[in-house]
This record gives C-alpha cells, sequence and structure tokens, in this order.
C-alpha cells in the first residue's frame, strides 16, 4: 500500500517536462543575518495534471509558506517554481470572503475582474453554486452563513477562477469533525467531475490519507520534505475505515520518530 | 409593515426623547432659581428661545439666515470632501508623503478652527465679500480628518484582501474598485462624518467672527444677539445650531454608516 520513494532519479529530465508543477530546490528564508527564519530548506517536488497532493505536517513548518510561493504571492530565495497553466486558485485558512457582497457576488468576483461576459457569468455561477450546495443561499452575505458554508463558498469562488491547479491552506481546520466530514465528500467528489489538479495544506494524518492521491510529509526548521506516500486506497474513502486508518498509523509514527530525531532525515 | 416600521423609528427615538427632555428640564431648572447676568438679565427659558426662533421666523430673518448657513455649509463641506480625499489617497499611494504629511495633518486636526479666521478675515474678506473666507476656514477645520479617516481606513484593510485580491490577479482599477476602496469604506464614511462635525464647528467660528451684514448666517444671527444683549435671540440661534448639527448627522450621515455596517454584518440587523 505504502510506495515510501525517494525523489525520483534524474535520469528522468523529459518526465519532469510532462510535470504539470515543478519545485525544484525550493527555499525561503525570512529576514536576514541573526534574525533569519530558513522556512523552507530544498523543497523538490513535481505534481502531474489532475493529481491531488496533500502537504502534511506540523504547524510551523513552512505549509503556508510553500503555498504563498506556489501562488506567486511571495518570492523564493533560491530553486524554481514552474507551473504549466497560468495563475492558481487560492483558497486559504479563513474563507476570505468579502463581507459587502453577497455569495453570488463573492464567486462570480474572479469572472468580473477578468470581464466574463454577463450570460456566460450567471450560467457559470448558478452551476458552481449548485455544485457546492448553497445554490438556495446565493443572496445570502458571509455574515449569514455557517462556517461549513462560508468554506464552500469559498471553494466555490476559486472554482470560478478556471485555473487548472487549486491550492488549499487548511481550509477545513477550524470546522467541526462532523462538517469537515461531508465536506471531504463534497471535495473529493468536485475534484473527480472537475480534473483539477490540487496542492491540499493540512496538519491532519486521517484527512492526508482520506483525500490524497499523494501525501507529502514535511519535517520543521527548516521544512524539507521527509518522506512521500503514494495512497492507493479505492475513493470514495471513509475517513474511518480500516485502510485510511491503517496508513494513518504508519504515517503518525514516522512523524513521531521524526519529531524525536529533530526533523533529521 | 408599515406600522412596524413605524415602531423601529419610534424605538430608535425615544432615547434620544429623553436625552433632550432632560437638557431642557435642566435649562428649565437653571430659570427657575433665578440665573441671571451680571447685568441683571435673567436666563430665559426653553419657552422663550422657542418663542424667539417663532419670531425671527415671522420677521422673515430665520430662514434666509438657515439657507445662507446650509448653502455654505454644503459648499464648504464639498470642498473639504475633495480636498481631503485626494490628500488622502496621496498620503495613501506615496510612501515619502505618508512620513511628512500624516504627522502634520494630525497637528492640524487639533488646531482649533477659529485659529483661521484672523488670515482668512485679512486675505479673503475683501469689500464685504466674506464667502471665500469662510470657506477657507471650513475647509482648514474640516479636510484633515476627512484625509486621517481615508488613511486609517486604508491601514485597516486586512492583509488578507490584499493577498486576495492579488492570488486573483486584480491588478489597476479592478483591485481598487473591488477590493480596497470597498474595504476601506466605512472608515472613509467614518472620516466623513467626523469631517462634517469639525466643518459645521469651523463655520460657525467663521461667521461668528467675519460678520456681513448682507448675508447673515445663523452664526451672525448669534453675534448680533451678542452685541444687542438679547438673550432670548443668542439661545434661538444656539438652539437651531444645535438642531442642524443633529439633524444633518441623523439624516445623512448615521444611515450611511449604519446601512454600511449593517450589509457587512458589523451591527446587528
Ligand atoms: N512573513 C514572515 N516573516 C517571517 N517569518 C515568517 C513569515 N511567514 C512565516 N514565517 C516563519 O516561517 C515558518 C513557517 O511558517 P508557515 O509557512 O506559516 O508554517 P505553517 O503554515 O506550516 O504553519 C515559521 O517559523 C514562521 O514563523
Ligand atoms: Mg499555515
Amino acid at each position: 500500500m505504502n510506495v515510501a520513494f525517494a525523489r525520483r532519479p534524474a535520469v528522468l529530465t523529459v518526465e519532469a517536462d510532462d510535470a504539470f508543477v515543478t519545485l525544484d530546490g525550493v527555499t525561503k528564508v525570512f529576514g536576514n543575518g541573526k534574525r533569519s527564519t530558513t522556512a523552507l530548506e530544498n523543497v523538490s517536488l513535481e505534481l502531474n495534471q489532475g493529481e491531488f497532493v496533500c502537504i502534511l505536517g506540523a504547524s510551523g513548518c513552512g505549509k503556508s509558506t510553500l503555498l504563498s510561493l506556489i501562488a506567486g504571492l511571495d518570492k523564493v530565495t533560491s530553486g524554481t517554481i514552474h507551473i504549466a497553466d497560468g495563475r492558481p486558485a487560492v483558497m486559504f485558512q479563513e474563507p476570505a470572503l468579502l463581507p459587502w457582497l453577497t455569495v453570488r457576488r463573492n464567486v462570480e468576483l474572479p469572472m468580473r475582474i477578468h470581464g466574463t461576459d454577463t450570460d456566460a457569468r450567471n450560467q457559470r455561477v448558478n452551476h458552481l453554486l449548485s455544485m457546492v450546495g448553497l445554490i438556495d443561499f446565493a443572496d445570502h452575505r458571509p455574515h449569514q452563513l455557517s462556517g461549513g458554508m462560508r468554506q464552500r463558498c469559498a471553494l466555490a469562488r476559486a472554482l470560478a477562477q478556471e485555473s487548472e491547479l487549486l491550492l488549499m491552506d487548511e481550509p477545513f481546520a477550524a470546522l467541526d469533525a462532523l462538517t469537515r466530514d461531508q465536506l471531504h465528500d463534497d471535495l473529493n467528489r468536485i475534484w473527480q467531475e472537475t480534473g483539477k489538479t490540487i496542492i491540499f495544506v493540512t496538519h491532519n494524518v486521517r484527512e492526508a490519507v482520506r483525500l490524497g492521491d499523494r501525501v507529502v510529509l514535511m519535517t520543521p526548521r527548516p521544512g524539507r520534505v521527509a518522506q512521500m506516500w503514494d495512497v492507493e486506497i479505492t475513493r470514495p474513502r471513509e475517513l474511518d475505515s480500516f485502510e485510511v486508518s491503517g496508513l494513518a498509523h504508519e504515517i503518525t509514527m514516522r512523524l513521531r520518530a521524526g519529531a524525536v530525531s529533530n526533523g533529521a532525515e | 409593515m408599515e406600522r412596524n416600521r413605524f415602531q423601529r423609528i419610534l424605538s430608535a427615538a425615544w432615547p434620544r426623547f429623553l436625552a433632550v427632555g432632560i437638557l431642557l428640564g435642566i435649562w428649565q431648572l437653571l430659570v427657575v432659581i433665578g440665573v441671571q447676568s451680571p447685568g441683571q438679565e435673567p436666563l430665559p427659558g426653553p419657552g422663550d428661545a422657542i418663542g424667539e426662533i417663532g419670531y425671527l421666523a415671522h420677521i422673515g430673518v430665520l430662514f434666509p439666515a438657515l439657507f445662507q448657513t446650509l448653502e455654505r455649509a454644503a459648499v464648504g463641506y464639498v470642498l473639504a470632501l475633495v480636498l481631503g480625499t485626494l490628500v488622502g489617497l496621496a498620503v495613501v499611494r506615496v510612501p515619502v508623503l505618508r512620513a511628512g504629511i500624516g504627522s502634520l495633518l494630525a497637528g492640524l486636526q487639533s488646531l482649533p478652527s477659529v485659529v483661521w479666521v484672523p488670515i482668512a478675515a485679512v486675505f479673503l474678506a475683501i469689500g464685504g465679500q466674506v464667502e471665500y473666507a469662510v470657506y477657507f476656514v471650513v475647509i482648514m477645520g474640516a479636510f484633515p480628518s476627512i484625509a486621517m479617516g481615508l488613511m486609517s481606513a486604508y491601514d485597516n484593510v486586512p492583509p488578507l484582501t490584499f493577498s486576495l485580491a492579488r492570488s486573483m490577479g486584480a491588478r489597476g482599477p479592478g483591485y481598487y474598485r473591488h477590493f480596497i476602496f470597498s474595504a476601506a469604506l466605512p472608515g472613509y464614511v467614518a472620516g466623513m462624518k467626523q469631517g462634517w462635525a469639525f466643518s459645521w464647528r469651523s463655520l460657525m467660528a467663521a461667521e461668528l467672527i467675519i460678520g456681513s451684514t448682507a448675508n447673515a448666517g445663523l452664526g451672525q444671527i448669534l453675534d448680533n444677539g451678542r452685541s444687542l444683549t438679547d438673550l432670548p435671540e443668542i439661545l434661538a440661534a444656539m438652539l437651531m445650531i444645535l438642531i442642524v448639527g443633529i439633524a444633518v448627522n441623523d439624516v445623512i450621515f448615521a444611515p450611511m454608516e449604519r446601512g454600511l455596517l449593517r450589509r457587512r454584518g458589523l451591527v446587528p440587523a
């Protein structure tokens, strides 16, 4: 079940060109001199189109930093990031909905910015709102929604950006377990329907195993890739199924071992 | 529905009636205990002042003065709004300006607006023509708080809003229209509201001091009352000035602010 694999050998340059997202030796240092923090050190990663990759790590190990680098919101200190197709859509840990806009307006915002014409926009917004189950709440404002609904709205907005790559930074961390479970199901379905490539950041081992094609474990200070697992459990997965629990347990053991040896590889 | 609306207005209004009632009660009490000026003039009561307002209206003094003052207030305030907004935008957009002008604005804001009156009177009130001098005082009194309001509104836009805008690839006018201005709007309106309070005070200082018999405003009625030691006239003018200040706030600014905040879920609906 687990194929713990190191980086692929350098022979496969052709395959590297085929990758949808390529991170090569990405290092990020905040500040300089004595007060500097190395948030990420030499992170290399390749994603194929349509892949669902979960990046797993304790808080402070550079997950958010990694996402904002991929999103182009911050610059790498060294290394390169290459994305085959345009600007990624981002879902933040907080829903980040604009409180002065209705649900519908929030979702159509990326299309407004890029000048999509009204008919196409309305049609697409209705489609997306149905997809995330918010069509009946289109005219509500964010403060009238529950936490789970806000994240659904944020998901619809991210999908409205029509980017092939979706970056998600612990989007369900603040939700209760039941709501989170439902959103896992929905995200799994939406991913299968849309064929997006997803990088999903989490500190929750089971969440990573439940959702990902691949789980990438990071260790903190400096943030590094410790190990990867291919998850070959058939979908849709259950959070408390035997297979999910088994792999989650194995990853947790590895995480503990890493903590004891202070993250050294 | 209609009844509901009426009830809502009533329930919102009664604390205000209560406050006005208390104020009038204290005033009446001072009259009853026989407060006098050193020149043995008794303090007129609320009834006298309201009667005097009626009299001033009857002899055709009140409404021309009221409209004159409102016109000055409106023109002066709009000019202050334009200047304050431009200065605020410049300070927000140009980092070099922020350090210098930012603290200067705070200083100007704390400067009492009467301080501007003498210089305005000397340079701008030429040949009985007082309008420019009055506008100048109003603008100087009001624009710093409008600019400061815009500045702090911009500073309080959550960093996540900037990240969101950038992650969606918003740039240029769309970036400002969809994200920054909308996010900063409540703070800007708060600055506008404060700017109104400042411009109303400045206008009264200007009218009171730069007198003009030709185009008398409420401030000149007040000044006229003082020079004739006509206490009812003084109190009538004071009452009118207070009423206008409250009315503009309640009719224009307070609903604007409340509507904005309610839509964002920042006050109970
Ligand atoms: N803007 C910043 N300036 C300085 N240090 C930062 C900044 N952002 C993150 N860091 C540091 O980088 C490390 C990784 O942070 P982050 O990416 O937020 O971790 P995670 O998302 O995994 O919890 C932390 O030690 C944090 O203190
Ligand atoms: Mg984080």
